[in-house]
């Protein structure tokens, strides 16, 4: 069998992402607040229709849910980011009330680069929105590697340095668990 | 009994302190400078604040406990996101930014991008010949 049949077969017999599956299925159960058979029936068609539409095939979406692959690490990993990320939401609200309460607010804001080292579309996804949350830098653009962040307090341009204090703290934990 | 009066008066002070950020998140748009200082501020506080309202109304309704973790995380998805929609459609209609603002890296390399586009434009119309030497 040449490799082109046997991808066309594997396509079309594919169940798609076990991942999105359980948790398109988890959803439902919480929504329903039920475990009823007959709902868990129409949870589990529902479920299973939305996963193949969206993670087979060859679609960008399919190669997105493809990318992410449980396993214990990455699901350790996965915690202690939401533990880095919670810390850093309080420490970014905190200074956040520094600036908004201040008498006066004195801020120096611009828009810096910052190169990352993830690699994949989730990890990446994923970056830019604990950026977001984190002190006072939001995600402008992308382009390849690069962020362009929107920092509200520049304290220094050099790229290294606003890596490190910018992308930092998260980049680690992301990297083990998406890539 | 007073397992639920303890349980009440925790779960209002969590909400109550939610409402505090949120309450400081609207301060922060009257007050910051700019339209993207303003989502930052906007951003920020609200997504706490969110969290902690959750977070006391599951205090308070423990049952919920599943529903509410449920609309904390679409919070914490699509805050950032319409954040940084917001803020790039915004840098991209060129609204300006707060006298205070230092550099901008974003409108460097555009500006650097549409100024190569200009001059490989305007080489490839008056030096069709300097094209085929550089092939």
């Amino acid at each position: 069998m040449s490799d082109n049949t046997k991808s066309t077969l594997k396509d079309l017999t594919s169940f798609g992402s076990p991942v999105l599956f359980v948790f398109l299925i988890a959803t439902w159960c919480i929504i329903n607040d039920s475990l009823a058979p007959v709902l868990l029936i129409v949870g589990a068609i529902l479920s299973l229709v939305i996963t193949r539409l969206f993670s087979a095939g060859s679609s960008w979406t399919a190669e997105l849910w493809r990318s992410v692959r449980l396993s214990p690490a990455m699901l350790r990993h996965f915690l202690a980011y939401l533990g880095v990320f919670i810390v850093e939401l309080v420490r970014a609200n905190i200074t956040m009330l520094g600036y908004v309460y201040a008498r006066r607010i004195d801020i120096r804001p611009g828009v810096v680069r910052v190169g990352t080292r993830l690699s994949s579309p989730v990890g990446r996804l994923a970056l830019a929105n604990s950026v977001a949350l984190t002190p006072g830098s939001l995600v402008l653009a992308r382009e390849g590697d690069t962020l362009y962040i929107h920092w509200l307090d520049v304290k220094t341009t050099d790229p290294d340095e606003t890596a490190r204090l910018i992308v930092g703290p998260f980049e680690k934990h992301l990297e083990a668990a998406f890539g | 009994m007073a397992e639920t009066a303890l349980r009440e008066i925790l779960g209002s002070f969590v909400v109550l302190a939610g409402a505090f950020f949120l309450f400081s998140a609207g301060l922060g748009v009257l007050r910051m400078p700019d339209a993207f200082t303003r989502i930052q501020a906007g951003t920020k506080a609200t997504t706490l604040g969110n969290l902690l309202v959750m977070l006391g109304v599951g205090i308070l309704h423990p049952d919920w406990a599943l529903k509410l973790l449920l609309v904390a995380g679409f919070v914490l998805i699509t805050n950032p996101v319409s954040s940084h929609a917001l803020a790039r459609a915004g840098h991209f209609i060129g609204i300006p930014m707060a006298p205070s603002t230092g550099a901008d890296a974003l409108r460097d390399d555009e500006n650097a991008k549409a100024e190569k586009a200009k001059a490989e434009k305007a080489g490839a119309e008056n030096g069709a010949d300097r094209a085929g030497d550089g092939a």
